[in-house]
């Protein structure tokens, strides 16, 4: 993470060595320089969470600022107890949601049928360059924009965050059963849009 | 034997089955190939997924975010911070130029209504200007500051939308005009000086286009970069003390 007291001066600097809990109390308080220590702490974080949710990085990046902006206004309410970074989360993963449901429907990747007619080279890359290559991110990315932004969000909340199913019914408000399903779908499509590659790649591990 | 179902087997991958449960699985996946088989393809698949990159942000995400975040932000606490003042910064930079002509009293802050006195009368409101300065102003350079990181960490695309960027840029160089005249008629030079550099880039935005190429941006980036803009506002922004 980038130092951030270039041009901010003494005062920032120690709330940089705040840790989130105490970092909150301050906030809560009305302190500028803490929310912005919370703020260029987590950011990152929660980019990650929003492009998976949304796909694109204007979209994650918008995402991002309404999730701080929410938790702003939110502070009281945060238990000190708890872990601010999952409560924050928390929030992205609904923030993510409300804009998915706000923005129009689009193509938000290339095809199943488009990827798979890629050639695949003799000399082509391992296993291990796929995935770094991204093409696993681009087929994860085409099989979560068939879901809908709340089975989506559950399947991340559980696959990237470690949410437990009761955690995630929790802060998606749903049902059990519902939940489960959410997830279910989601590993349903992630096998159909990577089975390709799993084949691909276990080809190539026995050459 | 009953063998577990694929969604099973994905619980089972996330741990959330009960230990009894786990066993029985862990035990039938041991005697059943075919089980087996699927579990490794599933397993494998999640971990694909898990291993997958997202792309990350340009550099300087934390602090070009935390300028759109700090600009959202509803006023809290005191209705003199800075985020109270941006939206503010024209009419401020009015009402201070005004009372720097001394034609019309402008409202103090509640800060400054506790200002030690001084000695002389003429130095005390020279002082309190000063300070009026340094409070209304912390507000314009904030916006202004957040204007030059969007500029410079805004995506590489072939257009830009410029049009907030120009209304922006629009309010910032009506406000700094009158900022730079009460600046000067206080001595504050150096603070004159910075603002007399931002304005012609200011300037650019906002009688450009609203949508801009891509060689314009990188033109503008290069101009912020080489007059060393950003570091000159950071460089005056007034730290909490001084205010």
């Amino acid at each position: 993470m980038p130092p951030l007291t270039t041009g901010r001066g003494p005062r920032l600097t120690e709330q940089m060595h705040l840790d989130d809990a105490a970092a909150v109390a301050k906030a809560t308080g009305g302190d500028e320089d803490a929310f912005r220590v919370l703020v260029e702490r987590h950011s990152r974080s929660v980019y990650r969470l929003a492009y998976r949710m949304t796909g694109r990085a204007e979209d994650a990046e918008d995402v991002v600022q309404e999730t701080f902006v929410r938790a702003y206004k939110q502070l009281a309410r945060f238990e000190s107890r708890s872990n601010f970074a999952t409560w924050l989360y928390r929030i992205g993963f609904n923030c993510a949601i409300d804009y998915l449901r706000a923005r129009p429907k689009r193509e938000t990747g290339e095809a199943h049928e488009e990827l798979d007619r890629r050639p695949i080279r003799a000399d082509g890359p391992t296993m291990d360059d796929l995935v770094f290559a991204g093409e696993v991110g681009a087929r994860l990315q085409q099989a979560l924009s068939t879901l809908s932004a709340q089975e989506r969000a559950a399947f991340l909340m559980r696959h990237y965050h470690g949410y437990s199913i009761e955690e995630i019914c929790g802060a998606l408000e749903l049902k059990t059963n519902a939940a489960k399903h959410s997830i279910f779908r989601a590993v349903r499509k992630m096998r159909v849009a990577l089975r390709p590659l799993m084949d691909r790649g276990s080809a190539l591990s026995t050459l | 034997m009953t063998h577990p179902t694929d969604d099973e087997l994905v619980l089972h991958f996330y741990g959330e089955h009960a230990p009894a449960e786990r066993t029985r699985i862990d035990a039938h996946l041991g005697g059943c190939a075919a089980c087996q088989s699927l579990w490794d393809e599933i397993g494998r698949t999640l971990t694909a997924a898990g291993d997958a990159d997202v792309p990350e942000p340009p550099a300087g995400f934390e602090r070009v975010m935390w300028a759109r975040v700090s600009a959202a932000l509803p006023p809290r606490t005191s209705p003199w911070s800075w985020r109270a003042l941006v939206p503010l910064t024209s009419f401020g930079a009015l009402a201070i130029a005004l009372a720097m002509g001394g034609r019309t009293p402008a409202p103090e802050p509640p800060a400054l209504q506790t200002a030690e006195a001084t000695p002389s009368r003429d130095a005390e409101r020279l002082e309190a200007r000063e300070r009026a300065l340094f409070t209304a102003l912390d507000g314009h350079l904030a916006q202004t500051e957040m204007l030059l990181i969007e500029l410079m960490n805004g995506p590489d695309r072939a257009t830009s939308d410029f049009g907030f960027a120009r209304t922006t840029a629009e309010d910032l160089v009506a406000s700094g005009r009158l900022y730079r005249a009460t600046a000067e008629s206080t001595g504050n030079r150096r603070v004159a000086a910075v603002l007399e550099d931002l304005e012609p880039v200011l300037v650019e935005v906002a009688r450009g286009p609203e949508q801009v190429n891509s060689a314009t941006v990188r033109s503008l980036r290069e101009r912020i970069d080489d007059e060393g803009l950003l570091f000159k506002v950071r460089a005056v922004t007034p730290e909490p003390r001084d205010r």
